[in-house]
């Protein structure tokens, strides 16, 4: 039990992965500004979170890679969204969603949310609050990859 | 087996609870709260479970200054001169994700167009500024309870509070006149209740890792937009009664004509009419008190009044019903209400001595 506490204040530690003999996961985020240059060009810029303030839109980019010597299989990324992060999208990473704090999954348009009259109406990205992608085949030893999603500051 | 799947579950769990513990106000995420994100990696590897792996990040959500100053309603408030009291209606609303403070000034615009496209053509005086007591008098309108302030204090954010600027109107001013009143609120730290918090500064210089401040409203009328400054217009217009007087007289009768051709002769009926007009476009006139003195050379004619009666075009109608009274030599009644654009008479009998 000690060692699974630890564990879990580890997990909460900023910015840093566990010691990963397996598996390297970074998890990083940026805030996606639209700066017009003097040419009138729209750009979009992706900064550091330094001055983040609520409707800030957010990028969420996790990369992984198997540093291990073997194949990965079964291989399962889970994202809770953080309580002040409201879901936007996942670009075409195409996640497995929950709308119902991680009990179940499904794509989003397939989700629904049950309203407090007993009816019940299609789920909305806002209402996302975990999403995970599933991989179907093995990640290969030193194979490497970047899943992304979008998110705006409540 | 059984055992490491449910020592993983139980990590996931804690990860997640401290997560969703991060409070989320519905104006924003509180200024200062930090914003982990983590996610994890569930793998095999020869068909075997690993240990869950994961990742966070963190940053910090930064004050974002807004406010926003709007006038309550979209009219003008029509004032009488003279008056004590006027009120104009505001509404402050704190966008920011912090509870702040508010110092707050309400001017007056000198010439010019004011809110309601009128010109600005007078002052107001005594000029002050009132918060609304939300909770007892009456809500949403100026009361004894309200609270005369110089600064609105610990503004919760996204709920907004009713400012009233109260001011008196001199007297002897003519319908159209206008005043412009403008209210602005500057941001100030909040925190200590009852007391006015200093001044907000926007963050100069580089970003840091913690809480920042930036400033993000717009302008208003009368401050520049990103100045953490917000200000709204709005108008006192006069709307008062402007009153003439006219009177006319005719001969009834006379003891040799009759009712034809009544002559000015020694017993001869005169009808007098007192008419009173009120100008188009102001307010009604209330308790018009009428008084007229008959001239030593005439006798009035008791129970002749007529009151509130009318005129067609410029002629005296002499109807009208009972009221007024005659105290030697005076003959006076009051008319309840004239109101704009109407005319209303009163009318009496004499003969001649």
């Amino acid at each position: 039990m000690r060692s699974a506490l630890l564990l879990a204040f580890a997990a909460l530690l900023p910015g840093q992965a566990l010691a990963a003999d397996q598996i390297a996961l970074d998890n990083s985020v940026f805030v996606e500004r639209v700066k017009t240059d003097a040419a009138g060009k729209q750009r979009i810029l992706l900064e550091e979170p330094k001055v983040v303030v609520p409707g800030d839109k957010l990028v969420f980019v996790l990369n992984y890679r198997n540093a291990g010597a073997r194949a990965a299989d079964r291989f399962v990324i889970t994202n809770p969204l953080p309580a002040a992060v409201r879901f936007a999208d996942a670009g075409d990473t195409q996640p497995l969603v929950s709308v119902d704090g991680g009990h179940a999954w499904g794509r989003l348009a397939n989700l629904t949310i049950t309203l407090a009259d007993g009816t019940r109406r299609a789920a909305q990205p806002a209402d996302v609050t975990h999403i995970r992608w599933a991989f179907q085949k093995p990640i290969p030893a030193g194979a490497s990859g970047k899943l992304m999603f979008r998110g705006i500051v409540k | 087996m059984t055992s490491k799947l449910t020592y993983m579950g139980s990590i996931g769990l804690a990860a997640i609870t401290c997560v969703a513990a991060t409070p989320a106000l519905a104006a924003g995420t509180t200024a200062g709260s930090s914003i982990t994100n983590t996610a994890t990696v569930d793998f095999q590897v020869g068909g075997v479970n690993q240990t869950q792996q994961s990742a966070s990040d963190s940053f910090v959500v930064d004050r974002k200054i807004d406010l926003t100053v709007e006038e309550d309603g979209t009219a003008t408030t029509e004032v009488v001169p003279g008056q004590s009291n006027a009120v104009t209606t505001f509404l402050l609303t704190n966008n920011s994700n912090e509870v702040l403070d508010f110092a707050l000034a309400a001017t007056q615009i000198t010439g010019g167009t004011a809110k309601h496209l009128g010109t600005d053509s007078f002052n107001a005086t005594n000029v002050r500024i009132y918060r609304d007591n939300a909770v007892t008098g009456t809500v949403g309108s100026f009361d004894p309870g309200d609270a005369l302030v110089t600064y609105a204090d610990e503004v919760p954010v996204d709920t907004p509070v009713r400012l009233f600027v109260v001011a008196d109107i001199p007297g002897g001013l003519a319908t159209g006149a206008v005043a412009g009143i403008q209210l602005r609120a500057t941001a100030r730290e909040g925190g200590t209740a009852s007391s006015q918090g200093a001044a907000v500064s926007q963050t100069s210089g580089a970003n840091t890792a913690g809480k920042d401040t930036v400033f993000a409203d717009i302008a208003g009328v009368n401050d520049g937009a990103r100045d953490a400054a917000h200000s709204a217009a709005d108008d006192y217009t006069v709307k008062t009664a402007t009153l003439t007087v006219t009177k006319t007289s005719r001969v009834v009768d006379d003891p040799l004509n009759g009712a034809s051709n009544p002559k000015l002769i020694p017993g001869a009926t005169v009808e007098y009419c007192i008419a009173i007009a009120n100008a188009a476009g102001g307010a009604a006139a209330t308790s018009v008190a009428i008084s007229d003195s008959v001239p030593g050379q005439l006798t009035f004619v008791a129970g002749s009044i007529k009151l509130n009666g009318t005129v067609t075009g410029s002629t005296c109608n002499a109807d009208g019903g009972t009221g007024g009274s005659y105290a030697a030599p005076v003959v006076s009644g009051t008319i309840a209400t004239i109101a704009a654009g109407q005319t209303r008479t009163l009318v009496f009998q004499t003969k001649v001595n």
